[in-house]
């Protein structure tokens, strides 16, 4: 199907910029490190839990 | 159907769809007023509940419950980034503002619903998992994609998915629900539809822009105004309830006396001034205390339970 030279998207839907500007980028990077510690939390809340969960007896099993 | 579905596509350029948006965007798909309300009910839910928890596995429940219901508002935005996108109110959320792509926000919030059901399920149990579930199935499926555009009562019987909370939190502690957790999602549940059309009687053109068949735009202003006041005046008794059956005190029988007498006023008032500013006024008035009126509740609830402050009065029901 040909596409409609006419047609516009309308100004409320979101398009991936052509390239990314420095300003863009920059955006991208606290992103990812925004992720990267919410990733590290993730690490540490399943530790602690599985500490809590599994108590004492962690340390009792057989070598 | 949504037109979030029409931008799930692949950029029409080839290249992989992607944003610039910030994980402040994303935290705000997350509804951080609403998670907040949830965390104090939920918390609520669980100090009042028969029995105790490990502190640490309490706070990772409340933890994936928070989660949970923040996954729900995201699938919420996206499924309705069509309509917030006309309304003044939500025009800025970051869907239809172009922060966020519909593609990613549905992304974000389908890991964040799998991944919170799992967690709760692993450090609770398998009740408060399958609640929280549904929880995330009702607002996004069931509110969201079918009532909230369907008919007025949309946020009377949507208003379940927000006072289950309380409910999971009891499940957490007990792994079961009983009458102290019903007690507490009834009285959310009564809360929503005076609180939301309040609000709806405020912003009631944005609705209409919408397309949204809010109360004041079916029935009329002052149909909705009366079912306000009949609300509130079941919900004042209600929410003094927990006095009576012993998990709410003295703190909780006071303060939940003068606020629901406060709610019933500003109901009142509501009803009776119709015109001008002062009508919209009055709404808002009780828009906002509507939520305070809630936070109050269960945070004198929590500092009962949660901080050694009960004094308890003798158990009427």
């Amino acid at each position: 199907m040909s596409e409609n030279p006419q047609r516009q998207d309308p100004p409320s839907k979101p398009q991936p910029p052509a390239a990314f500007s420095p300003e863009d980028m920059a955006r991208r990077n606290r992103r990812s490190i925004a992720l990267a510690l919410v990733l590290a939390g993730l690490v540490l809340f399943f530790f602690v839990v599985t500490l809590a969960k599994t108590g004492p007896a962690i340390l009792n099993r057989p070598l | 159907m949504s037109a979030a579905f029409d931008q799930i596509a692949p950029h029409r350029d080839g290249a992989a769809p992607t944003s610039t948006g910030e994980a402040s965007d994303f935290f705000a798909l997350l509804k951080p007023r609403v998670m907040f309300l949830v965390i104090v009910t939920a918390l609520g839910g669980m100090v009042a509940a028969p029995g105790s928890v490990n502190p640490i596995i309490g706070f990772a429940a409340l933890l994936a419950i928070s989660v949970g219901a923040g996954a729900s508002g995201c699938l919420n935005m996206w499924w309705d980034a069509d309509i917030d996108a006309v309304m003044t109110r939500t025009a800025n959320r970051p869907i239809p503002a172009g922060r966020i792509l519909p593609s990613e926000a549905l992304a974000f919030g389908l890991t964040l619903s799998v991944g919170s059901v799992l967690v709760l399920g692993l450090v609770a149990n398998l009740l408060s998992a399958s609640m929280l579930a549904f929880t995330i199935f009702f607002y996004a499926v069931v509110y969201s994609m079918w009532l909230k555009r369907a008919t007025p009562q949309n946020i009377v019987i949507g208003g379940a998915a927000g006072a289950f909370p309380p409910m999971i939190g009891e499940a957490v502690v007990t792994g079961d629900f009983g009458i102290t957790s019903i007690v507490l999602f009834a009285i959310i549940f009564l809360w929503t539809p005076p609180h939301f059309w309040a609000l709806a009687l405020v912003k009631s053109g944005d609705y209409a822009r919408a397309g949204i068949p809010m109360l004041p735009n079916v029935a009329g202003p002052a149909a909705t105004r009366r079912q306000i006041v009949a609300y509130t005046l079941v919900l004042a008794p209600v929410a003094v309830l927990p006095a009576l059956m012993g998990f709410g005190g003295m703190i909780y029988l006071a303060v939940s006396v003068v606020t629901g007498l406060m709610m019933i006023a500003l109901s009142l008032r509501v009803l009776k001034v119709t015109e001008g500013d002062a009508a919209y006024k009055a709404a808002y008035q009780l828009f906002g205390f509507s939520i305070l009126y809630l936070f109050l509740l269960f945070a004198v609830l929590l500092a009962e339970n949660g901080l050694g402050l009960m004094w308890a009065l003798p158990k009427v029901l």
